[in-house]
């Protein structure tokens, strides 16, 4: 098999505690689903292989805590994130109030160079709960949260059943990948001759 | 009384019954008994192997150029193929869990750079965790040096935007492995200078790897010279053995060379020197040398055709660029010309020309590979003075045997001149000749070489200690250090007279193994 450059994509998904940020990631990632809750503690790590328009990007997806005793982690965790994922549970409205404290904690400890323009994706989880029943933030009303930010692209997913999940990670993938475009020149510098060896730098001009 | 090179009262030679005294005394006021193991200088507790390796179905690469040894490297080298092991393994496979010692290189956001085993991306959960770790304490105000995990040590290096960690289960000290981490560090700005650090200050989602692509071979081949080459430890370099007149004439042209602009002229026998120069006021770091090497030898493109290639010297100046030509003579000879500029190829071009006008005029090429053929020093060709009969009898059966090393059981010693940069090392002999008990004889050099360098204990300058498989003996002094090993069995009092004559032997013999003279290492 021909070697491709590969891309490794820095993905942080961020949210509040049970808003069942570790079950995406498992869906996604191992294709399974556990209704039993077990916190996350610090940040978890995976990583996943996509394939996406003829070249090969490896995911590196974190999976913070959401218990506000590790946000003392931040800077570590955030810096050189290539997209920030804010996930919340459509069946609690502090959960969705809250992305806006994600999102500004996020821009605070990652400083990315271009904050206007940062790629975060919103994710509003657990829609399959009690038939949509006991749902109390509307995708319009999310919907408009994200519009407001600059237009942050919004799924609606459930872990449980895998609904839209692959859809928003192929999303998070495209975005971190236009994040990664402009990188950085690398322009090393050479040794001055003046400087650095004067008498001898006229020696062999040839 | 022989001695031509500065040396201090001390370190005198004369007849080997009288001027063993200071020594003898210095041991005999350390209070250790020549009869004993000496278990306070033991810190770990033996393993198996002194090599810490327990042979299971575990699989460091086994060691395949393990000797310094000239005549049977090139069977080595053909067996040791430089490269990446293992690529399909993960942090998941057991076989990559059960390997002794892993090297990681990754970005302060956790990107990761380099892997010695498995595939860099699959590792990318794995890296992650790394600098979580790292970053973690970090951001506690305080720094993770060490975490030791059962047998395993996990050490840790910081270097700006770049995090190093070693994982390793070979018993060998904290300061070696985190040596060896500076020297991947250096290889890296060898490749790339310490322009990377502008690059993670400006966009921390840097990622470096596409830069190193194809360099997998250099780092791998400077991790395997971990366990063979000593120059990884003792910050030195070694030279061919060659006629003075030979060397003479090779470093005449190469500062010749030096003379019309070029900063430094190497002239290499894999990766021994033959002869160097630096310009005026230029100093090149033995470390500088090893890496530069390395490289060289590790990318097969330089020996296809003469090459002109950017590299750093990261202890000349890690932020820079100079201009490497590179070319070989033969299978084994190089000639590496430094410059600071960008447009000397056609200038350097001509350098090697007239540097291999001298060359074939000397015979040097044919001399270089006789050298090679016959080796270096031998612990059995170390003469035996009579008079040295022990006076005690308890190991008078093996101080002359025949097939087991040198006389009165030494086995092979490591001499390094402080004054000069340099070292020269025996060739292995019997018993010492699998690739296994090698590697086992330079981890426990290593550990000597720790426990004489200790800092807060005071520079020691002598040590002798007996284990299971060697009798070590260590000599400092301002001019030189001395390690030795003998059979177990060895007597204390013959061991240490030969010391005093392996040092006579290196004075002897100092003008072909070592390059004397105008030294660039003058920092």
């Amino acid at each position: 098999m021909p070697s491709r450059r590969r891309t490794l994509l820095k993905v942080i998904i961020l949210g509040d505690s049970g808003v069942g940020k570790t079950s995406l990631m498992n869906q996604y990632v191992n294709k399974k689903f556990s209704n039993q809750y077990k916190a996350t503690i610090g940040a978890d790590f995976l990583t996943k292989e996509v394939h996406f328009e003829d070249r090969l990007f490896t995911l590196q997806i974190w999976d913070t805590a959401g218990q506000e005793r590790f946000q003392s982690l931040g800077v570590a965790f955030y810096r050189g994130a290539d997209c920030c994922v804010l996930v919340y549970d459509v069946n609690s409205a502090k959960s969705f109030e809250n992305l806006n404290n994600w999102r500004d904690e996020f821009l605070i400890q990652a400083s990315p160079s271009d904050p206007e323009n940062f790629p975060f994706v919103v994710i509003g989880n657990k829609i399959d709960v009690d038939g949509g029943n006991s749902r109390v933030v509307s995708e319009k009303k999310a919907r408009a949260w994200c519009a407001s930010k600059g237009n942050i692209p919004y799924y609606e997913t459930s872990a449980k059943e895998g609904t839209n999940v692959e859809d928003a990670f192929l999303c998070i993938t495209k975005d971190a990948m236009k994040s990664g475009e402009e990188e950085e020149m690398y322009l090393p510098d050479t040794i001055d001759v003046g400087t650095s060896n004067t008498q001898r730098s006229s020696g062999c001009e040839c | 009384m022989t001695s031509s090179s500065p040396s201090s009262s001390d370190t005198e030679f004369a007849d080997p019954d009288t001027i063993s005294e200071p020594l003898q005394s210095q041991l005999e006021s350390m209070n250790l008994s020549g009869g004993v193991t000496n278990g306070s200088l033991r810190e770990e507790p033996p393993s198996p192997t002194s090599s810490g390796y327990d042979g299971g179905g575990a699989s460091e690469d086994e060691i395949r150029e393990a000797s310094v040894d000239a005549d049977t490297a090139s069977q080595h080298e053909a067996a040791w193929l430089p490269g990446k092991r293992h690529v399909h393994e993960d942090d998941a496979s057991i076989s990559w869990r059960k390997r002794k010692k892993h090297f990681f290189i990754l970005s302060n956001s956790g990107k990761p750079i380099y892997s010695r085993y498995g595939d860099e991306h699959k590792l990318a959960g794995f890296s992650a965790t790394l600098q979580a770790i790292i970053s973690f304490v970090e951001n506690g105000g305080d720094r993770v040096n060490l975490v030791k995990a059962g047998i395993h040590q996990v050490v840790f290096l910081v270097k700006g935007p770049i995090y190093l960690v070693c994982i390793s289960c070979t018993d060998e000290t904290y300061d070696f492995l985190r040596g060896q981490l500076d020297l991947l560090y250096g290889q890296m700005i060898l490749i790339l200078t310490k322009s990377i650090d502008r690059c993670f200050e400006k966009n921390a989602k840097f990622d470096m790897t596409p830069l190193l692509g194809g360099t997998d071979a250099v780092f791998s081949s400077l991790v395997h010279s971990f366990s063979w080459n000593p120059a990884t430890f003792l910050h030195a370099y070694t030279c061919l053995p060659l006629q003075y007149a030979l060397r003479q004439a090779a470093g005449t042209i190469l500062q010749d060379i030096c003379a019309s602009g070029v900063l430094f002229s190497l002239l290499m026998c894999r990766h021994k020197v033959i002869s160097l120069a630096g310009a005026q006021k230029a100093s090149l770091h033995p470390d500088d040398l090893l890496l530069f090497s390395n490289f060289v030898m590790s990318s097969e493109s330089f020996r296809t055709s003469e090459s002109f290639s950017p590299i750093c010297l990261p202890r000349y100046n890690p932020q820079a660029f100079l201009h490497a030509y590179v070319h070989f003579f033969d299978d084994d000879t190089y000639v590496m010309l430094l410059t600071t500029r960008s447009d000397a190829f056609y200038h350097l071009k001509d350098c090697r020309i007239r540097i291999e006008a001298v060359l074939l005029k000397s015979n040097i090429l044919g001399m270089v590979q006789r050298s090679i053929a016959e080796g270096g020093m031998r612990v059995e060709d170390l003469p035996i003075d009579r008079r040295q009969k022990p006076s005690s009898t308890n190991n008078q059966g093996q101080d002359t045997a025949v097939g087991t090393g040198g006389p009165f059981g030494l086995w092979h010693f490591i001499y390094r001149s402080i004054y000069l940069d340099q070292y020269v090392s025996s060739e292995f002999s019997p018993p010492v000749t699998s690739h296994r008990q090698q590697k086992s004889l330079y981890r426990a050099y290593q550990k000597l070489y720790a426990s004489m360098h200790e800092k807060g204990l005071g520079p020691h300058k002598t040590q002798y200690r007996r284990d299971e498989n060697y009798t070590l003996l260590c000599w400092v002094t301002p001019d030189f250090e001395l390690y030795a090993a003998f059979d177990p069995l060895a007597d204390k009092a013959m061991a240490i007279k030969m010391c005093n004559q392996v040092c006579q032997r290196v004075k002897d013999v100092e003008n072909e193994v070592f390059l004397q003279g105008a030294s660039p290492f003058s920092w």
